[in-house]
């Protein structure tokens, strides 16, 4: 289990919904300790291709690896497999009827199958590390924040001592002012070596923590390497224009 | 030997003469009920708004087969002193009862309609009487045809309690059938599928005036 | 001894009798609903069509018809229920078809992100079922569901019809022997007000008890 052992392999993945080909063949790694930030203008298939991941959407072709267990054959079983995939939703999707804290632990106790006290004790070290404290603990989502939603959620898939954690989007469905303490969050666990593949707009972010950004166009890679490279040097056209719009619109950080 | 059941199935069906008869002279009259009383209940003084909830509260919280014991053989014939034969009593407590639920169901189709439509009318110098009668109304009943629909299921099946007076509707007939035969399962099965193919009928209908009548755009809020 | 002396305690009886069924059947009801309704979201298709005819037979038949079929009906196939057996059975059955039609929409009207959120922690769909859609959607159902027991308590006046000796039925047979339908069926209104009323109380502190902040209870 080496630093740079490929714990995500993607391998050329196709998904056509009715006559509207979404993703044309996408192939990559993710290694682990690695985030890697995945971008691209809307419609480029970036969603599609996460959630082809953890087969919330079931691609139509190719393959995709976990630690050397194929996910899309079909005798795996996926949702063993999931828990080890976290999964954050750029709606957040916190489970309304639960407190912040019973959403970090129910995976813990429900399908984890841990003891309450145990799963109660990681879950309060997920809220922590994601900087929800104690005073929030109770809270009903509708009395959070929508960045504090999105911290819990973050944590909720952290608890689960995930191989991977799925991004989509996580700062997209966010109040400008509330990005930068979940953008804060996800850096922190970039640098301490929790692997993550994420897709998001902010190249900030990228240039401050990605390995790599796949810059995807039409269903497919364009582009990739490091996020300097792509963001200030790119080869194609279309990739220079659009981290320009980008440029334009959320000022760069 | 005792005659087969399904040789009554002609005499079961004449059955829905009555039953239909006590449907829609029920609906009939709780609609002339419980559009006023919804109107009483929302726009009629609190005097008033009082005596309307102590009606809908007894008729909707009493039991159809009570009210028409209480009707027939007490309120009528000992209290009002008047002799009224099974099909008008059932009649006339049917509609009492839908009456209670209809007003309701307008109720809550009038508080659909905006304030909005209050303000615009009273603001083209239409006096309340005039407002409510060709703006809020003509919206309102509209808006309260699916909940009519629902209140006709209803009072369908409800009817089949009649049978309790002797009215000669499906079920007072399919029990005659099972008593003269011996044979239970059958005509009840049959009693009880005609009913669901009434109720589904009647449901096409009330669609098919809901969608003549329909206005884009015009749904009850909360319903 | 008089009229009022003879009479409460026999009405008092059949109310005993008709609560008896009550305790069961309403529980029993709701039970059902919650099986019935995720059964039709979330069955195959084989479990959604029984289900669905299930649900459009109790619906549609009306309860007296019920009452007879179990009693009378199934009696013809070597079936024998007594009137507390028929009773309970047919007010679980019409009651718990009424009701599942509410939780089966309020199933429906819970966010599709709830679903993937459970499936992307690794639950089954079993799992999503039991520990995140059910406890919103009851909650969400809990108004339908509260009104459906209102009408059970009324409609348990019925079981008469089967020779159950409930409020209605001893009231009954007590105006042959006393002739006075007024003061009797007023008694009887007065106690059904009793159990509805208070039934309709004792739902509403439920809903507010239950209630969670964010998951308002929008389907009435």
């Amino acid at each position: 289990m080496g630093e740079d052992e490929v714990v995500l392999r993607v391998e050329n993945i196709h998904k056509k919904y009715k006559d509207q080909e979404v993703l044309k063949g996408v192939t990559f790694e993710v290694r682990r300790g690695e985030t890697k930030v995945i971008a691209g203008p809307s419609g480029a298939g970036k969603s599609t291709l996460l959630r082809c991941i953890n087969l919330l959407t079931k691609p139509d072709k190719g393959r995709v690896w976990l630690e050397g267990v194929e996910l899309t054959n079909p005798k795996t079983n996926i949702n063993k497999m999931r828990q080890k995939i976290g999964f954050v939703f750029q709606e957040f999707n916190l489970f309304h009827h639960l407190t912040a804290l019973e959403n970090v632990m129910i995976g813990l106790t429900k399908v984890k199958k841990l003891p309450k006290d145990v799963a109660r004790k990681k879950a309060e070290e997920a809220l922590l590390t994601v900087h929800i404290t104690e005073d929030l603990w109770n809270k009903y989502p509708a009395q959070l924040s929508g960045g504090q939603k999105q911290r819990v959620a973050i944590a909720r898939a952290l608890a689960m001592d995930p191989v991977i954690i799925l991004y989509d989007e996580p700062t997209s469905a966010l109040d400008p002012q509330l990005v930068g303490e979940v953008l804060r969050v996800m850096e922190e666990l970039a640098r301490k070596g929790v692997t993550g593949l994420v897709v998001t707009h902010e190249i900030g972010f990228a240039l401050e923590v990605a390995d790599e950004i796949l810059f995807m166009y039409g269903g497919k890679i364009l582009e990739r390497g490091p996020p300097r490279e792509v963001v200030f040097n790119p080869k194609h056209e279309v990739t220079k224009k659009f981290f320009e719009n980008i440029k334009r619109l959320y000022g760069g950080r | 030997m005792d005659p087969v059941w399904w040789e009554y199935i002609p005499y079961i069906l004449q059955g829905a003469i009555w039953t239909f008869t006590l449907v829609g002279g029920g609906l009939a009259l709780g609609f002339a009920i419980g559009v006023p009383v919804a109107m009483g209940q929302k726009y009629g003084p609190t005097w008033l708004k009082a005596v309307l909830d102590v009606y809908v509260w007894f008729f909707r919280g009493t039991p159809l087969v009570v009210l028409l014991f209480l009707f027939y053989w007490g309120i009528f014939p000992v209290l009002l002193g008047i002799k009224l034969d099974a099909l008008t009593t059932s009649v006339i407590v049917l509609g009492l009862r839908s009456g209670a639920y209809q007003s309701q169901i307008f109720r809550g189709a009038l508080n659909s309609v905006d304030e909005g439509q209050m303000l615009a009318a009273r603001a083209l110098g239409m006096s309340k009487w005039q407002a409510i009668t060709n703006i809020i109304l003509p919206q309102a009943l509209r808006i309260a045809i699916p909940g009519w629909t629902n209140e006709y299921a209803i009072i369908l099946k409800d009817s089949a309690i009649c049978f309790t007076l002797g009215v000669v509707e499906i079920l007072t007939r399919t029990r005659y059938v099972v008593i003269s035969t011996g044979e239970a399962l059958g005509p009840f099965l049959f009693a009880g599928v005609l009913y669901i193919i009434f109720t589904y009928g009647g449901t096409k209908v009330f669609n098919i005036i809901y969608e003549k009548y329909h206005i884009p755009g015009l749904v009850g809020k909360g319903m | 001894m008089g009229f009022w002396e003879e009479f409460i305690p026999l009405v008092l009886h059949g109310a005993v009798n008709t609560l008896w069924v009550l305790v069961i059947s309403i529980p029993a009801s709701v039970a059902l609903a919650i099986a019935l309704g995720s059964a039709r979201v979330y069955g195959n298709a084989a479990l959604k069509a029984v289900a669905t005819a299930f649900v459009v037979t109790f619906r549609g038949f009306p309860l007296v018809v019920t009452l007879f079929l179990l009693f009378f009906g199934l009696a013809d196939l070597g079936i024998y229920l007594t009137p507390y057996q028929t009773a309970t059975l047919a007010f679980v059955l019409c009651g718990g078809s009424y009701m599942s039609e509410y939780v089966r929409g309020a199933i429906r009207s819970i966010d599709i992100g709830q679903s993937l959120a459970a499936r992307a922690l690794g639950m089954t769909k079993f799992q999503e079922l039991i520990y995140i859609i059910l406890p919103q959607a009851i909650r969400r159902a809990l108004p339908g569901i509260s009104n459906e027991i209102i009408y059970q308590i009324k409609y348990s006046s019925l079981a008469f019809v089967v020779g159950y000796e409930e409020i209605f039925a001893v009231s009954k047979t007590f105006i042959s022997r006393y002739f006075m339908p007024l003061q009797v069926f007023m008694v009887d209104a007065a106690l059904y007000l009793a159990m509805t009323t208070a039934a309709a109380y004792g739902l509403r502190a439920l809903e507010y008890k239950l209630r969670i902040p964010g998951l308002e209870m929008s389907i009435r």
